[in-house]
Parts: structure tokens; C-alpha cells; sequence
């Protein structure tokens, strides 16, 4: 299965608490037993932002008044961090005055627990922190997955490709693009009707989902057009994967139109060694060996070997029409 | 020592509540040792561990269900939040004192 979008695990949600004082580990503790939630105790604030960056918590309890650094200095450092800015913090404070409040609120926490603990409201407002960490995540999750296919969007793809292509000018190592468009899609549209179209590109989705491996990232590049991101894969072995992904949906027989069949053609633009190309070349280079498929006359892959200069369509092995 | 008072148990407002007997019952346990920590620091004049010994039992009183032992002590973290002169000093010994007292009557029964 490729990396697709997943829902996180049904594990219970992590909740860390930083509190210079044992009591109020223990309190917490014996307090939110019935919760369905994971407690993890650290008793100060350096302490405290280390756990934070090692486990990513789902919600931090931060007491203000500690020796050494205080709950305002680690709620900055929470909020400077790309990393670790979207997790919610709840102030625990027995410092109950207003100017306190509207400076930790200021900081970015969101929200704040006057101790000693008064248990019902503990108990809502923790949960209610964690729903709207869960909300959260979905929808920025939501936003980046293509609704009728269910594979990553286009945005999704805009911005990985740019990583991937990054990482490899860095540490070097291989990294294929493919580019994938179903043949005369609008015909399918035409004669079958929109739904069956939706149909042909939900099954298309579903193919390549499930022939790529695990740290393949698929993508939705728009109309019916799909992209696959092959990290570690250099341009023989991703031109392997794309034909045989094109003969896997050659041979799908459509419920809607069993006698219709649908091809897809690829093209495929492949390093060994982290060419120095950027994000957009390498796309620009998948997209022209599309176009010399579909010009080559369809169902077919065609490489641009990027490890070879000059070597362009159709070399290595060109695919004939089925 | 005002010996009406001790006679008047001090009980956590958490009394029944089965959640808080073990923890209540430990935290009662440990008053002996905090009140010497306490007399410790007032009588070497380590005035700053006296302050965080007193915020400390001020959270956890609180925490346990003893609001009078809290508050007591907020009064002693309070007092010794800036430089203390002779009058100040008297106030110190003064509510410490009654801050142990308080700890004295505590029960976890």
C-alpha cells in the first residue's frame, strides 16, 4: 500500500504534564484515571521542551511557576517552533491574576486551569483541548486529500515534491516522477456518463494505491491526471513499476462498461545519483515523456533517464499499444 | 501553642471521595516532614527554600482538599516575596506558626 492519507492510530491521546511539584502528578494522575488518555510527567520546563520534541504530544499541561525556566519561556519556545506550534497547551496555575492570563493566552496557550484542580472542570476542559486538537488535525489533513479519490491533492503534491526533490540535491540517492493520464477519458465521460467517469478515476486511484509500496507517495495532479512521487527509485526500476502498474489497468474490467476498456499512459523522469534539478524540472521532464506517450500513440510509458543526458523518449524500452 | 485548636481535627474537603483516600491519606502522612522543613528554613533564615516550601504546600493543601492549610501558607509565600525589615520578620514567625498548627490538626480519618 502506498502512503496514502491515513487516520492516526486509535491509540488513546497523549497528554504530557510539566510541574515542578510531585503533587500535582499525582493529583492529575488519580484524577484523570477514567479519561482515555496516556499521561506522561516531566517536572521541569528544559525537561519538559525535550519530551515535547522527542514524543509530540497531543496536548500539554504546563504549569507557569516553576525554578529555572517557566511556563512562559516554554510556552514560547512551544509556539516559535514550526514543529510543535499546533500543539494545545492548558496553563495550570495557581497565579489566578488577569495580567498572568492574558499574557499566557497572548503566548498561545489555549486555555487556562486554576489550582487547586475543581474536578468536573478539569475534566471538560482537558477533553474539550483535545477535541479541538482531533478537529484540527482532520481538517488540515482533510485539506490536503483529494475528496473523490481519496489519494493526496494536488497541493498536497506541490509542496512534497518540493521535499523530496530537496532531500535527494542534499543526501543524493535515487528519486522517480511519474506522471499518469488516463487515455481519451473524455469519451468515457462522453458515452458512459460523468458518474462512470468518477468511477474510471476512483478504480485508477485504487490500482495505483495499491501496487506501490509503502513510501510511494500518489497523488491527484488534477482533471484525470495522477502523479506518483518513488523515493529511493532510480529511473530503470520506476520505468519497471509504471508499465506494470499500465498493464495491471489494462486488464480491469469496468462494471459500468465492461466492454470498454481504459489505459492509462505514463511518463516517467528518474535519477540515480540526486540530479541537480529542481522540483519543477523534474516535473516538467515527467510531464514531456506524458506527452510523448499519448503522442506515441497511448498506453504506453515513456522514461527520460536523467542520470543520461540527452537520452530522451522512449529509451530504454518503449511500450507499443496494447 | 493555642490548644483549643488542636483539638479540632482538619479534614479534607475530598472525605469520602475514593478517588482521593489513598492520596489524602499519604499527603497527611508527609505533613510531619514539611513542618520541619519548614521550622528548618525560618530558623536558619533560608528564607528563599522557606518561600518555595510554603508555595509548594500551598498547591498541594489545595490540591488535597485543605483550603485553610492553602491559604495559610499563600500568607507566608506572600510575605517573603520581598526584602523582609524587623515587623515583617515577627509576621514570618507568626503565621508559620500558625501554618503548623494548621498542619497539626490535619487528618486523613
Amino acid at each position: 500500500m502506498t502512503n496514502a492519507p491515513q487516520n492516526s492510530s486509535n491509540q488513546f491521546p497523549r497528554v504530557l504534564v510539566i510541574d515542578d511539584s510531585p503533587d500535582v502528578h499525582r493529583l492529575l494522575r488519580a484524577r484523570l484515571k477514567q479519561e482515555e488518555i496516556e499521561i506522561a510527567s516531566v517536572m521541569g520546563g528544559a525537561e519538559g521542551l525535550a519530551e515535547i520534541k522527542n514524543s509530540r504530544p497531543d496536548l500539554i499541561l504546563l504549569d507557569l511557576d516553576m525554578p529555572g525556566m517557566d511556563g512562559f519561556e516554554v510556552l514560547r519556545s512551544i509556539k516559535d517552533d514550526a514543529q510543535t506550534v499546533h500543539i494545545p497547551v492548558v496553563v495550570l496555575s495557581g497565579l489566578a491574576s488577569p495580567e498572568d492570563k492574558v499574557n499566557a493566552f497572548d503566548l498561545g496557550a489555549h486555555d487556562y486551569i486554576i489550582k487547586p484542580f475543581e474536578l468536573t472542570e478539569l475534566r471538560v476542559r482537558i477533553r474539550a483541548a483535545l477535541r479541538l486538537n482531533f478537529l484540527l488535525r482532520m481538517l488540515s489533513q482533510r485539506a490536503q486529500i483529494d475528496g473523490l479519490t481519496g489519494l493526496w491533492n494536488r497541493a498536497y503534491f506541490d509542496r512534497r515534491v518540493q521535499d523530496e526533490v530537496a532531500r535527494v540535491q542534499r543526501h543524493g540517492g535515487a528519486l522517480s516522477i511519474a506522471f499518469f493520464d488516463a487515455d481519451h477519458f473524455k469519451s468515457i465521460n462522453d458515452t458512459f456518463g460523468h458518474p462512470a467517469g468518477d468511477a474510471v478515476l476512483q478504480g485508477i486511484a485504487q490500482v495505483i494505491q495499491r501496487e506501490s509500496r509503502q513510501s510511494d507517495i500518489a497523488c491527484r495532479y488534477g482533471g484525470e491526471e495522477f502523479v506518483l512521487i518513488m523515493p529511493e527509485t532510480n529511473a530503470q526500476d520506476g520505468f519497471a513499476f509504471c508499465d506494470r502498474l499500465r498493464t495491471a489497468l489494462e486488464s480491469v474490467v469496468w462494471p459500468r462498461h465492461p466492454e470498454r476498456k481504459v489505459t492509462v499512459s505514463i511518463g516517467v523522469a528518474g535519477s540515480s545519483n540526486g540530479a541537480s534539478l529542481t522540483a519543477s524540472a523534474w516535473v516538467e521532464a515527467a510531464d514531456k515523456c506524458l506527452y510523448a506517450a499519448k503522442k506515441g500513440g497511448r498506453n504506453r510509458v515513456v522514461l527520460n533517464n536523467l542520470d543520461a543526458p540527452g537520452v530522451q523518449q522512449g529509451q530504454p524500452p518503449m511500450l507499443k499499444a496494447g | 501553642m493555642d490548644q483549643s485548636k488542636v483539638a479540632e481535627p482538619l479534614r479534607s474537603k475530598f472525605r469520602g471521595d475514593a478517588e482521593m483516600t489513598e492520596l489524602v491519606q499519604e499527603f497527611v502522612q508527609e505533613l510531619p516532614s514539611r513542618i520541619n522543613s519548614l521550622g528548618g528554613f525560618l530558623r536558619a533564615a533560608q528564607f528563599d527554600e522557606l518561600r518555595r516550601a510554603a508555595h509548594q504546600l500551598k498547591g498541594a493543601a489545595g490540591g488535597y482538599g485543605f483550603p485553610t492549610i492553602s491559604d495559610s501558607a499563600a500568607k507566608v509565600e506572600n510575605l517573603l516575596k520581598s526584602a523582609l525589615d524587623q515587623s515583617q520578620l515577627e509576621a514570618v514567625n507568626r503565621e508559620v506558626q500558625e501554618l503548623v498548627d494548621l498542619c497539626r490538626r490535619a487528618t486523613a480519618e
